[in-house]
């Protein structure tokens, strides 16, 4: 029941993932931070079996990282996505695969354009205007069917972020634990205060 | 006195060279001229092919231009052989990147990949080192239009506008006096033409003479590389007066 | 003591005419003439039935029930909207674009099919007939919570013998108003303002949830419901075809066509700018 949203705008993409970190029917950590910065742009949300998904997330993430120091550039959003793909591609026929499904979303340095990728442990990648991933899925890519366009404002994606989170909280029969949310735009990522606490009701 | 450090690509000479590469370099400068021109709208190569017999078969492809890939080309000047595996290894390394990536290798990157192979044996391997040099002509988002030179030690270095081969001191003279900064591509070539003509033994040239390869941008912002064909190689030089003479040895051939 | 037992054990609809007619009703709302069903002669038919239905768990089953479906009805200020698709699917096949998933009970009432496509259509069917002999004894209506539980009771009945039902009951009766509830074949019976039934049920919810309001105004309401069965058709495989749309009003219900999903959907795509994942271009 873990829960990842990924939603792109007119210069921004906003990932979002549950905060809590549950094992079995306990939750162990309720302030959970399921995303690894990979370069200043570039941000990937992860779900999937424990221990696989921070060993994959760090593992890409010092990839990404060794490039820039390499080449004094940092690879472009598309450009890890198109690796990532490939490191789980190669990972799905090994002894034993990742188990991880992924969110990456990044403003492309150059061209300033926003973007994101859905990729799951099978190495399928899309690019998506919006995307999400486990249950989540279900109840949130209708709204976004409806809500999202490619040219929304921050305001009106966190608008559009906040109509999901609602409805997951509304629906889902176990508590997440509320949201981590952060926002990648031409200046880098930043984390996003997101207010968790108002109670929604089924009508 | 260097007889003794000939023979070793690894080893010092006590004043501090190492002759095989600089032997290497020597074989390279009585190699055809190359030379590379970057405008602001794109890059020009071109290169003085050898003729050595009339006998040979002229039309076969390219032999001192070649695509690497599809954001690069370069100008060969030196031993041929050595350059087809740089060569091919070049567009092996840009494929891989593409394949890893889904973009293009930046251009610098795949000078590098090359530089290092050819640094490799100027220290290890007992081999000789490659005797050729690279003149690249390329584009990636990042740096725009770039253009730069390699040696056999494995040096690299951006550039304006270079050249490489025989005479390449005075075309590159030539070059640094009549290189204007912001030169739009047309004019690149003109500046390429003339710069070949004066390097060159014959002031006439023709198209079974020089090559010529540019790297620009279409109307609709994509990349394009292009090895010229003869017609264009001759229009270009008829519009610089550099042609030679259609009644020459051309004519002979067709009425005999 | 065997005899006991069975008499006992064995389902209520085989005792026959025992008692007032009237009386029974009351206490057994299962078929009383000729509802005679075969059971597969052997000692747990639910099994069997999972074991030859089941699909999931056995690709090459025997027999493939038509399931899958979006439903959803809610109320609001002005009444129940109701509204479904039509896709039937048996397996991964689609099996009817053009299935009628809501149900005319009587003027005032309204059922929805979801799950096994015979099993809804059969017991809808006989609901129906239960609603206008209760009318024909009773000079009224049949309530929307009496129906509904006759239904509840009947499923009840049969639970653990592989029905499989998402029923949602839509009406008016002067003395209830406009009421809803939801009945499923486990038994479970719920009133309530809004549900969504169906492998698509998410989906609607998703888009209902979102915008509903219980002061919405008549348009809106069937402008939403229509929205969200058709989220619901873009996003699930397993439903499809067309929207179907009913208004219960004070005074019965109103039907509000019987519409193709794929013109509504470009449309919806073109001049509103939705289901922006939907691109011509190639990635």
């Amino acid at each position: 029941m873990e829960v990842l949203l990924g939603i792109t705008g007119k210069d921004f993409t906003l990932i979002a993932a549950s905060k809590a970190a549950m094992r079995g029917a306990t939750v162990l950590k309720a302030a959970d931070d399921k995303t690894r910065s990979l370069n200043k742009h570039t941000l990937m949300a992860f779900s999937g079996e424990a221990g696989d998904t921070i060993q994959f997330a760090e593992y890409i993430q010092a990839n990404a990282q060794l490039y820039s120091m390499r080449n004094g550039i940092d690879l472009s959003p598309s450009a890890v996505a198109n690796f990532v793909r490939g490191e789980l591609a190669s990972s799905l026929r090994s002894r034993k695969p990742y188990n991880v499904n992924l969110l990456l979303g990044g403003v492309d340095p150059i061209t300033l354009k926003p973007s994101l990728y859905w990729l799951d442990y099978l190495a399928s990648l899309a690019p998506l205007p919006y995307a999400a991933h486990g249950y989540a899925q279900y109840y949130c890519l209708s709204i976004l069917d409806k809500h999202h366009h490619p040219d929304i404002d921050y305001e009106q994606g966190l608008k559009i972020l906040r109509m999901c989170t609602d409805e997951l909280k509304r629906r889902l029969p176990i508590d997440f634990k509320g949201m981590l949310v952060k926002v990648i735009t031409k200046d880098g990522i930043k984390e996003v205060e997101y207010n968790d606490d108002a109670r929604v009701a089924c009508p | 006195m260097s007889r003794r450090y000939d023979s070793r690509t690894t080893i010092f000479s006590p004043e501090g060279r190492l002759y095989q590469v600089e032997y290497a370099l020597e074989a390279i400068s009585h190699a055809g001229t190359a030379l590379g021109i970057l405008a602001k709208d794109g890059i020009v190569l071109a290169a003085e092919r050898k003729v050595t017999s009339k006998l040979l078969e002229q039309d076969t492809s390219a032999e001192k231009l070649y695509i690497l890939n599809d954001n690069m080309i370069c100008a060969v000047a030196g031993m041929t052989a050595d350059a087809n595996i740089l060569i091919n290894y070049a567009r092996q390394a840009a494929q891989k990147y593409l394949l890893t990536y889904n973009e293009d290798i930046p251009c610098e990157q795949l000078v590098r990949r090359l530089c290092d192979l050819k640094q490799g044996y100027t220290q290890h391997g007992g081999l000789r080192p490659f005797g050729v040099s690279f003149i690249y002509a390329g584009y990636d988002p990042q740096r725009q239009f770039q253009l730069y030179q390699s040696n056999p030690s494995g040096n690299y270095g951006g550039w304006k506008a270079t050249s490489v081969g025989a005479n390449n001191a005075s075309a590159q003279s030539l070059l640094k006096q009549d290189y204007k900064e912001d030169c739009d591509l047309k004019e690149a070539c003109g500046m390429a033409v003339k710069v070949l003509s004066k390097t060159m033994d014959s002031t006439k040239l023709s198209s079974e003479k020089i090559e010529f390869a540019t790297v620009g941008k279409t109307k609709d912002g994509r990349i394009y590389h292009h090895l010229w064909g003869a017609d264009e190689i001759t229009t270009l030089l008829k519009e610089h007066d550099l042609a030679r003479d259609e009644t020459g040895a051309d004519g002979d051939r067709v009425t005999s | 003591m065997d005899t006991l037992v069975a008499q006992y054990s064995r389902p209520m609809f085989e005792k026959e005419n025992n008692y007032d007619e009237d009386q029974m009703d009351l206490y057994n709302p299962a078929p009383s003439m000729s509802l005679k069903f075969a059971m597969p002669p052997i000692a747990q038919p639910s099994a069997w039935l999972r074991a030859a239905t089941d699909d999931h768990a056995n690709p090459d089953c025997p027999i493939k029930i038509a399931h899958g479906t979006t439903t959803l009805a809610f109320r609001f200020q002005g009444g129940i909207i109701v509204a479904t698709d039509s896709r039937a699917t048996a397996g991964n096949w689609i099996a009817s674009q053009t299935v009628k998933k809501v149900i005319e009970i009587n003027s005032c009432l309204l059922g929805t099919m979801a799950g096994g496509a015979a099993d809804c259509q059969y017991w809808l069917a006989y609901l129906g007939m239960q609603c206008r002999l209760y009318e024909l004894r009773h000079h009224r209506r049949i309530s929307v919570a009496a129906a509904s539980k006759i239904l509840a009771n009947l499923v009840y009945s049969y639970k653990g013998r592989g029905l499989s039902m998402g029923t949602m009951c839509a009406g008016v009766t002067p003395s209830e108003g406009p009421a809803l509830y939801y009945i499923d074949s486990d038994g479970t019976r719920l009133a309530g303002n809004m549900f969504c039934v169906g492998s698509g049920q998410t989906f609607a919810y998703g888009v209902l949830d979102a915008e509903y309001s219980y002061d919405l105004s008549e348009e809106e309401a069937l402008a939403l419901g229509s929205r969200s069965i058709l989220a619901a058709t873009h996003r699930d495989a397993y439903s499809g075809g067309f929207i179907n749309l009913y208004h219960v009003k004070e005074d019965g219900w109103v039907k509000h066509g019987f519409n193709d999903t794929n013109p509504i959907f470009w449309k919806t795509k073109l001049e509103k700018g939705e289901f922006s994942n939907v691109t011509s271009e190639m990635v």
